[in-house]
């Protein structure tokens, strides 16, 4: 943690205008990167303003020619094109997530993972286009694998969704709002706000899948010095620490 | 329409220019992405048959749902005063300028689950939330308005004395609405039918809040294109398209509908 920080600040000594930062970032980033934004523009004096949505609508709008400095996105896979594509600097994984099964209080439907799969229970997911709904397709194919539930456990409970939402954070909305029964969301969408209202159900490690978000600054960015500092805030020590509180855990080891 | 001896003034003519190329270019654009050649494939491919259907199927429940509840609403209020009228027409007209996403908080505050009206009907087997059936009301909230003011003004703009005439004749009230009113204010009812049909095919707030957005069942058109923009730019594309040309040919219809009237 040292070097990020020396980075932190040299980059925060070469930096001395104020900038207007645009940072697209993933929805299930909301609280947490909220956070880091007030702290990072106390320290440098930069104005940070997000844009969170699903990382695919975020992705087609920097294809589309979106202004943005910064891009955080909740898989490689609405990520890696756009490097590929010369649009975006190649990226660090900064944090990694988990899925959750939550049930909203008012609810008895659901209080195991097998109940996913009974007829008439009323299940909220993301699209699958969403970093989450893609990681939440995964899960129910490695139960599936398991073989614990019956052979056509994903088919089951794929069959009693009644919405596929266009962002993680919409998915935790209908079950904070107890119209579902239970949605699959990150660890992280269970923020204190959501926590009062709703329950966990337990999904065992070795089917949860881990999300690992990456970072990066946008080629065409009008600030790329302010943008790279942003992103070394993020990696520092105290970006850590604040994405650590909002529940995220430590990025995956990056491979060689 | 030229005025004799003048030709079209300059700034007049230029600002019309800037404006009918800033409403063409887009239009254009969308006509000339979704009409490639991979048109007629998209078109039936299941993602985009699934939404055509769905929006069909919604948006003639809510326009069949239209016609029968808000046309004796509106010749009653074309033809009666009562205490409180000017308020009703204003709250009936409300859903006009509320944005669409309030209107959805509103349908889910009601008839969803934890709603007012969420608990009986969940008590009675019917859950609202998130069936075509929500899409349905999404639809009717925000679109219905458009026809009670075309067929307000309709009932309206028939000559009391006509049907007066008629009922000294001896008809019934039913057979001077079936005979007299309602034919001479059917331009207008069709004019409002057409926009109300428009307006709910075009509806996205409201259903994706309260009716979410799953394949073949709640998915209209617009939620449809939302959802595709994120994976695959092509059904987006040719359901854009789609919803232009109607779009187009609806209002055209709503020109006729207005020519027919000033007959």
């Amino acid at each position: 943690m040292k070097r990020p920080l020396l980075l932190l600040g040299l980059l925060l000594a070469g930096s001395a205008q104020a900038a207007n930062l645009t940072v697209f970032a993933a929805a299930s980033l909301t609280d947490a990167f909220t956070e880091l934004g007030r702290a990072f523009d106390a320290r440098t004096g930069h104005r940070t303003t997000f844009q969170f949505a699903g990382s695919q609508v975020l992705r087609t709008q920097l294809e589309q020619g979106a202004r943005a400095d910064v891009y955080a996105s909740a898989n490689s896979a609405q990520f890696e094109p756009l490097v590929r594509a010369g649009l975006l600097n190649p990226g660090t994984l900064f944090v990694s997530n988990r899925l959750a099964i939550i049930a909203p209080q008012s609810s008895r439907a659901v209080t195991t993972l097998a109940d996913l799969a009974r007829p008439g229970v009323k299940l909220v997911i993301a699209d699958r286009a969403v970093p989450a709904g893609d990681y939440t397709r995964r899960m129910l194919t490695a139960v599936e694998k398991a073989g614990t539930y019956g052979k056509d456990f994903s088919a089951r409970v794929l069959k009693n969704v009644v919405s596929e939402e266009p962002n993680v954070r919409q998915v935790a909305l209908k079950v904070g709002l107890g119209e579902a029964d239970a949605a699959v969301v990150y660890q992280t969408d269970v923020t204190p706000a959501l926590k009062a209202k709703v329950r966990l159900i337990a999904l065992p490690t070795r089917f949860n899948q881990t999300a690992s978000y990456p970072l990066g600054v946008v080629k065409g960015s009008a600030n790329p010095q302010a943008a790279q500092a942003f992103v070394a805030f993020v990696l520092s020590a105290e970006g850590q620490t604040i994405l650590r509180r909002w529940g995220f855990r430590p990025a995956p080891r990056p491979t060689p | 329409m030229r005025r004799a001896g003048e030709g079209l003034p300059l700034l007049p003519a230029a600002l019309g220019g800037l404006l009918v190329a800033f409403l063409l270019l887009p239009v254009l654009a969308l006509l000339a992405r979704g009409l490639g050649p991979a048109f007629w494939p998209t078109l039936h491919s299941p993602a985009v048959q699934d939404a055509l259907r769905v929006s069909l199927l919604t948006t003639g429940c809510a326009v069949a749902l239209t016609v029968v509840l808000v046309t004796p609403v509106a010749w009653a209020l074309a033809r009666f005063h009562f205490p409180g009228k000017a308020a009703l027409e204003t709250l009936l007209d409300l859903p006009i300028v509320l944005p669409p996403v309030v209107a959805g908080v509103g349908l889910l505050l009601v008839f969803g689950r934890q709603g007012w009206l969420g608990p009986p009907l969940e008590l009675a087997g019917i859950s609202v939330a998130f069936s075509p059936a929500a899409v349905v009301l999404a639809q009717l909230f925000v679109s219905a308005p458009f026809y009670l003011r075309a067929a307000r003004a309709g009932f309206g703009a028939v000559d009391p004395d006509v049907e007066a005439a008629a009922r000294t004749d001896g008809a019934g009230r039913w057979a001077v609405f079936r005979l007299i009113t309602w034919p001479l204010a059917l331009p207008f009812l069709l004019e409002g039918l057409i926009l109300t049909w428009a307006r709910a095919l075009g509806e996205f707030g409201a259903t994706i809040l309260f009716a979410g957005s799953l394949p073949g069942k709640t998915r209209s058109i617009t939620l449809a294109i939302y959802a595709a923009l994120e994976s695959d730019l092509g059904p987006a594309l040719v359901l854009s398209a789609v919803m232009v040309v109607v779009a187009f040919a609806l209002l055209l219809l709503v020109r006729m509908a207005a020519g027919l009237r000033q007959r």
